[in-house]
């Protein structure tokens, strides 16, 4: 039956049933949530009890007025160059120094260099803490060990260095995944092209910006959403080494919306913020999708 | 196709099994809930009635957690048939889940339960039952004073009034740790009044010592150090007013400024730990019981940290007033209170387990392990002499006597904590002015 429709293979409703344990899994624990997030923003609620109060877009124009919101959102934008431009920027450079050459001991250069995407985010706070301690941390050790006392900080708890000091440690967890990305990117680009530069009398550096950069470009774009997004939604870094002080110098959105929900029981508050935090990663998102797409015509 | 067949048959399987394991955390309320007391066969006993109580503590600490054992572990011994089945939680832990488990048919029976917003939070929700009838039947009110009875008390809108709602069984008050090595080196006095307290300060950083260890990074410990100096400066019904939200009574006043422009000279003249505003505050503990710092202003909590790996010996004291005369006033509070849960089916047991954790034997049991309890302990009691403790339980008595066990300003309002760690950061750092400090504390708690 059915000979009109027969696609070769198995029946295409068939690949429907394939997908429906990820999709029911997808649909109840990330689609439900998140349109109950939305849906809970419009509301006045404190999280717990059943006095839930419809209030339109009232969270939404709070939002607006809200310095701590804007203030934070700031920092979360300095982020996407601690995040996404520096890290990506060393991880070219790393790669294309350990890529074209057959180094001895690679294997370990390249897992060390990665390392600390690896590990936890929580256990990467504790330790900079330790870093930064101005008592017994071993920067500022180092610091005065070589003389340079006027140059050791109360890094965390210091106005002016606060957020490039919690930024420094996102270039640190993010370079080696760039890196790692980028020299998976180069194996792709033929020998030849390189060959073939060099009889032509091409340089090293002109070689990395004619071959290697252009052919790497889906891999910017990769490494550009995934550190950007990484940026944006900074919080388990905040939470263990600053709790967004000194003062409100590394405040970010996503702090902003934990301390609401759960420390102020503002919960409609809070799915507000987290919503405009999502419109706001899914908007530069498809922007870089746009840009690239575009730019490979 | 018999092998499609099987495919489909098994991903069948697998959806309606994830959807069964999805189902009853969807609708917790319809799941039918089975009593304790058919739950517990017990093959060995003869089955007498036996009751279990479920009770949630946050005593997690390894020392407090074997003090709240043995409590059980005593009262089930006095009353055969009774089981308490323990639930320990972290602070956090508690705060954050409590108030959906009150919510539950099967919600525990006995729980510690955050003073303050959190409680007037709980009570709105109805969850709570009164304790009133039980403090009468008990004579829970002859075992404190008034001002610590009103802490555990709170009505729909607000706290420190209305319905009884549990009982604390630990004390804890901020007070001024010393190293005892440090002052008998360079033959410091204990100071009587706050004016000598400062000139101690002086001393001290004179004869090259760090004055007070002090690590702000975390920001509450901010608050204490603030709010100690505050405590000095204004009296008992300020403090209440403020803390309750009561007779409007505003931030913004001469005393908050002084005391603001006091804790920000002690930093710029360097009577902090070095680099303190990046220092952790379990770091500062650290610092100080290595022997860095003559004295360290924090609470009664941190005493087991000073008296475990460390080769240094220390005392407290309160913070002095401003004349031996005046009423001592200090920062302090009762421990969580425990409460019991509406509609707990074991409300009387649960009543006569809260007695005996207010009882002489539970406090002798707390200091014994050098924990300062909040009920008074056994008359033929004696703690011993030039320890910790001793200090501790001496400065608490003189607290409930003078009626100055102060408060956490924080508890204000819900944006209060974080308010306050943020603009004292500033204040300490030097960015903002004692006078911008107090206003800017003043425009969030008008907000309430």
């Amino acid at each position: 039956m059915n000979k009109k429709y027969h696609w070769p293979g198995e029946s295409r409703f068939l690949g429907y049933l394939y997908i429906l344990p990820g999709l029911v899994i997808y649909l109840l624990f990330v689609l439900y949530p998140v349109l109950e997030t939305v849906r809970t923003s419009f509301y006045r609620w404190d999280g717990f009890t059943v006095n839930r109060t419809f209030i339109g877009l009232q969270n939404y124009r709070q939002l607006l007025i809200d310095h701590q919101f804007l203030q934070a959102l700031s920092h979360n934008l300095i982020f996407i160059v601690f995040y996404s431009i520096i890290p990506i920027i060393l991880g070219i450079i790393l790669a294309s120094l350990l890529g074209r050459r057959r180094l001895p001991g690679m294997t370990f250069f390249r897992a060390g260099l990665f390392l600390p995407q690896v590990i936890s985010m929580v256990v990467v706070g504790v330790m900079w803490r330790w870093i930064f301690n101005p008592v017994f941390g071993p920067l500022n050790a180092f610091l005065k060990l070589v003389g340079l006392n006027s140059l050791a900080r109360p890094w965390l708890g210091d106005f002016t260095l606060a957020l490039p000091s919690v930024g420094i440690i996102g270039t640190w967890v993010m370079y080696g995944f760039c890196m790692v990305l980028f020299l998976a990117g180069m194996q792709r680009i033929p020998e030849d092209y390189y060959e073939a530069a060099e009889l032509d009398g091409a340089n090293e550096i002109q070689q990395l910006r004619y071959i290697t950069l252009p052919s790497l470009r889906p891999e910017f774009g990769v490494a550009l959403i995934t550190t950007i997004i990484a940026a944006l939604r900074v919080f388990d870094l905040v939470y263990v080494l600053t709790r967004g002080g000194p003062g409100d110098r590394t405040l970010v959105v996503a702090f902003l919306v934990y301390r609401a929900a759960f420390q102020q029981n503002r919960i409609g508050y809070a799915a507000a913020v987290a919503t405009v935090l999502t419109l706001i990663i899914l908007l530069i998102s498809f922007l870089i999708l746009r840009f690239q797409s575009r730019s490979e015509e | 196709m018999k092998r499609i067949v099987l495919q489909s048959l098994g991903l069948g399987l697998v959806v309606v099994l994830l959807l069964a394991a999805c189902a009853p955390a969807a609708t917790p309320a319809v799941e039918p809930t089975k009593m304790p007391e058919e739950a517990q066969p017990a093959p060995t006993q003869p089955p007498a009635e036996t009751v279990t109580l479920v009770v949630w503590d946050q005593y997690a600490r390894d020392v407090e957690s074997e003090v709240m054992n043995q409590i059980n572990k005593e009262f089930e011994q006095a009353h055969p048939g009774v089981k308490i089945e323990r639930v320990v939680k972290s602070f956090d832990d508690l705060k954050t889940t409590i108030k959906l488990a009150l919510g539950q048919p099967d919600g525990p029976d006995v729980a510690q339960v955050n003073q303050g917003q959190d409680m007037v939070a709980i009570v709105a929700g109805d969850l709570l039952l009164p304790l009133d009838d039980y403090a009468a039947k008990y004579k829970w009110r002859e075992i404190f004073p008034e001002s610590l009875n009103s802490r555990n008390s709170a009505t729909a809108t607000g706290f420190g009034q209305g319905n009884l709602y549990g009982m604390s069984v630990t004390a804890e008050f901020v007070g001024v740790y010393y190293n005892k090595g440090k002052f008998e080196k360079y033959g410091w006095k204990l100071p009587a009044t706050f004016d000598e307290f400062t000139k101690l300060l002086a001393d001290i950083k004179a004869a090259g010592e760090i004055p007070i260890t002090f690590g702000d990074l975390d920001g509450w410990p901010g608050i204490h150090m603030f709010s100690s100096v505050q405590h000095v400066l204004v009296d008992v019904d300020y403090i209440n007013n403020f803390t309750y939200g009561l007779n409007n009574v505003s931030f913004d006043i001469p005393e908050n400024r002084e005391a603001a422009k006091i804790v920000q000279g002690w930093a710029k003249d360097g009577y902090f730990t070095d680099g303190f505003m990046g220092i952790g505050y379990d770091d500062s503990l650290k610092i100080y019981k290595s022997g860095q710092g003559a004295l360290m202003i924090t609470g009664t909590w941190a005493a087991g940290e000073f008296v475990t790996d460390t080769d240094q010996k220390f005392g407290n004291f309160l913070m002095p007033q401003k004349t031996p005369d005046t009423p001592q006033l200090a920062i302090g509070g009762v421990g969580l209170p425990f409460c019991i849960r509406k509609g707990s089916k074991n409300a009387d047991l649960a009543a006569e387990y809260i007695n005996f954790l207010v009882s002489p034997r539970a406090a002798q049991l707390w200091a014994e392990k050098g924990i300062l309890p909040a009920a008074p302990l056994p008359a033929d009691y004696k703690v011993e002499e030039g320890t910790l403790l001793a200090d501790q339980v001496a400065a608490w008595n003189t607290l409930l006597k003078s009626n100055g066990v102060g408060h956490y300003i924080d508890w204000a309002t819900l944006t209060m904590y974080d308010t306050l760690n943020a603009e004292l950061q500033k204040l300490f750092a030097g960015e903002t002015t004692p006078e911008q400090f107090t206003a800017a504390v003043q425009a969030d708690y008008a907000k309430r």
